[in-house]
């Protein structure tokens, strides 16, 4: 390989073809003189610029556009040579940092001597080693190309934002659950609003068995196991669900809050007695109305119950999974818009209780596709207050213009699986830690099950893995019609 | 004239030659060959070469003298010039490769037509009368015809190039010369014609076998308009040869990369003196 040109923080090297770089790839310029090297990852493959080549290409074909055979006599193989130089390589790469006493800088002001520079491949092992991204809490991510593994340190996890996000099918719920899995084998706090079901068979094996998880996973679906008592709740958390989840009107609010004081001090907080409070409620029609239609709502969430043996799992969930560690999956599959809202409120509420009371230490929050069930204020109370308490996000999405901007700038990891839409990979390139020509130009390429992972688990050097199989049911498998044809 | 559709092999020959660079004692060239035929609509075609040489001074003779054994079983004749300048070796070794190419097609194709680039004219250097007659009495005994194109001509009628007096007249068709003649020791082998073959605005110079009897060169074109592509009025056959075997960038870098792998010849840039010495004024157009 031998350096080309620079620019700005592009570099170009000329690759050929026994060289074998690819995107993703991360390559050493070593200058001896300067006793300093670039580490520079390829984000881009292309063809050299070698003269003559359209000449080589077109004169095998003659007017008729067929290639036109025949035979070389080549007794030096000379062709050998010429398919070489056709096939020489341009490798776009970009400049991640500079190596220089044993310490990385991000630097790329310096130019290497461009006839005496060294350029090898820098494998990932070495690369980690390099970048101190050294895993006191290990989780293995999967296989890299040079057949290393890619570990990240659970604590580089904590108290980040992380978004998982690529197309359809590529393996974004599979790396939430291993990652899921992965924290809480360190017995860390983890719930997970799970769209579609697929989470709650995390503790059995593909053959149905139970795995090492499986006392650690606990399944919540509202409505059947998972019941709300009036009187649990926090009068924050149930006008809550009415302004935002039901979009309740100022002045009704303000009465709901008077009748639930009123019923709270005289320890009557039941649907029953809530219902009967609001129907004899001396007040506006309209108002009375809106909230005997609230109420109605609520009683038929099936997600409130007066009975108190029904309403408890979610703390004593909790309180395990504190002590053991665990995962709370929260089954919104089958649960209406209105009903996953509600339930979305509720859990958020009860889990900034626990944390400001520190009855939790932290939570990690793996929300599938958010947009559907949070409410717009919510976003940036994620990032900034929720954060504080010790709610550590994921969102994992196929649509990443759902997810906002200011999400995005304040992502500390990204997990980028393929995407061949231009207007999404526009979106992800708005992330504040990592540069738009790297998240085009590789993750357009990513085959499925391969992710690129950007942040501060690798620390700011992008690299491409293939997601390692875990040996658990899977759920999130689309139903096909023509399965069995196949 | 009309074109005739009979089926009629069509094989075309050329070769071509490029300095790869120049060493303290000589240079080192290139040379490659190219025949190309057209047979049942089909192109094919074989290359020889590329051939690299190191020429020198010292073993120009032996070079071109062991070629011309190994081609044409024949050595230097007594009267024949000591040794070609240095500076033309290329392109005498060169027409070495295409004496003996066109030597094995009019030995091979029968019935056919065959092609050259350039004219008839022998009784030079590197196209010595008997070796060009012997070529052509090959191709009569295997009842071929050779027809030799011209890209370009210095001969003129009325001070003007016969290939830009172009009569009135619908293409295709064939302008006989008469009277033209050659300097000696150069003997003209062919007979002269001007070649409009399609309505492109471009005509050549065409070179028949004078032993070929006039009805059958007509004949000959005409073949050669029914059985060929003439895009731009030249024959597709021998168009594809010229390709094939000229050089292009790519493989002269992929030659000097073969030369220092396999000789270890370090290639350098030879300072270029107009520039060094004139700086920007050093080669007029270009640095304007």
């Amino acid at each position: 390989m031998k350096l080309y040109k620079k620019e700005g923080n592009i570099l170009q090297i000329l690759s050929f073809p026994t060289e074998n770089s690819e995107k993703g790839d991360y390559l050493l310029v070593e200058d001896p003189d300067a006793r300093k090297a670039l580490i520079a990852q390829v984000i881009d493959v292309q063809f050299a610029s070698i003269p003559g080549v359209l000449e080589e290409l077109l004169r095998t074909l003659p007017d008729g556009g067929v290639p036109i055979q025949g035979e070389d006599i080549d007794p030096l193989e000379i062709a050998s040579h010429i398919t070489y130089i056709q096939d020489a390589s341009l490798l776009i790469c970009k400049i991640r940092a500079t190596f220089e006493n044993e310490r990385l800088s991000p630097s790329s002001s310096w130019l290497p001597s461009r006839s005496q520079s060294n350029i090898k491949k820098l494998s990932v092992p070495m690369l980690l080693k390099l970048a101190k991204v050294e895993g006191k809490l290990p989780i293995i991510l999967g296989g890299t190309k040079d057949s290393s593994l890619l570990t990240i340190d659970a604590s580089d996890v904590d108290g980040t934002l992380n978004i998982i996000t690529g197309k359809k099918g590529c393996g974004k719920s599979h790396l939430s659950k291993l990652l899921m899995a992965s924290l809480i084998g360190y017995k860390a706090t983890v719930v997970i609003f799970d769209l579609n079901g697929e989470y709650t068979s995390i503790g059995m094996t593909s053959d149905g068995k139970r795995n090492m998880y499986y006392n650690k996973i606990h399944a919540l679906t509202p409505s059947q196991n998972f019941k709300v008592a009036l009187d649990q709740l926090h009068l924050n958390v149930i006008m809550g669900i009415l302004i935002h989840a039901l979009h309740l009107p100022g002045t009704s609010s303000r009465e709901f809050r008077r009748t639930w004081k009123s019923l709270k001090e005289k320890g009557k907080l039941t649907l029953y007695e809530l219902g009967e409070a609001i129907r004899d409620l001396k007040c506006n029609q309209h108002v009375r109305d809106a909230l005997s239609s609230r109420y109605h709502a609520l009683v038929n969430s099936g997600f409130f119950t007066d009975t108190p043996a029904e309403s408890t799992l979610l703390d004593e969930c909790l309180l395990k999974a504190k002590e053991e560690g665990g995962a709370i999956v929260i089954n919104l599959r089958n649960t209406s818009t209105i009903d996953r809202q509600i339930v979305v409120e509720y859990v958020l509420g009860k889990l900034v209780d626990a944390l400001q009371s520190w009855k939790l230490k932290a939570v990690f929050l793996f929300a599938e596709e958010a947009h559907l069930y949070l409410r717009e204020t919510y976003w940036d109370d994620i990032v900034t207050r929720m954060r504080h308490f010790g709610i550590f996000t994921t969102f994992i999405t196929n649509q990443p213009d759902t997810i906002r901007d200011s999400i995005y700038r304040q992502a500390d990891n990204i997990f980028l699986f393929n995407f061949t839409n231009e207007h999404d990979l526009d979106v992800v390139s708005r992330a504040a830690r990592v540069d738009a020509e790297t998240v085009r130009s590789i993750a357009r390429d990513l085959p499925p099950h391969h992710c690129l992972t950007l942040g501060k688990v690798v620390q700011d050097f992008p690299i491409v893995t293939r997601v390692r199989a875990l040996d658990i049911k899977t759920m999130g498998e689309t139903r096909l019609f023509f399965k069995d044809r196949n | 004239m009309q074109p005739n559709h009979q089926e009629t092999t069509i094989a075309a020959v050329d070769t071509s030659t490029i300095k790869i660079g120049e060493t303290s004692t000589g240079f080192i060239i290139a040379i490659r060959g190219a025949t190309t035929w057209k047979q049942k609509r089909n192109y094919r075609y074989t290359r020889l070469g590329p051939f690299i040489f190191h020429i020198t001074e010292e073993n120009k003779n032996e070079v071109y003298n062991t070629l011309e054994r190994a081609y044409f079983s024949t050595q230097y004749s007594s009267n024949r010039p000591a040794s070609p300048h240095l500076m033309q070796m290329p392109t005498r070794l060169a027409s070495l490769l295409e004496r003996w190419i066109q030597t094995m097609l009019t030995k091979t194709v029968s019935q056919g037509l065959i092609l050259f680039d350039g004219s008839l004219t022998s009784g030079t250097f590197d196209t010595p009368a008997q070796r060009m007659k012997e070529i052509l009495s090959n191709a009569r005994r295997n009842r071929s015809t050779v027809l030799a194109f011209s890209k370009m001509t210095s001969l003129r009628v009325n001070g003007h190039l016969i290939t830009e007096q172009l009569p009135k007249h619908e293409p295709p068709y064939l302008l006989e010369t008469t009277g033209l003649r050659c300097k000696p020791p150069m003997i003209p082998l062919g007979d002269v014609y001007v070649a409009r073959l399609n309505k492109a605005k471009y005509a050549f110079r065409l070179d028949i076998d004078r032993e070929i009897p006039l009805p059958h060169r007509a004949d000959a074109v005409e073949k050669l308009l029914g059985n060929d592509l003439t895009t731009q009025g030249y024959p597709e056959t021998l168009r594809l040869s010229h390709i094939l075997c000229t050089f292009t960038a790519n493989e002269v870098l992929a030659i000097k990369h073969f030369i220092t792998r396999k000789h270890g010849i370090q290639i350098i840039n030879r300072p270029d003196m107009h520039r060094l010495l004139f700086g920007p004024f050093g080669r007029g157009e270009f640095y304007s």
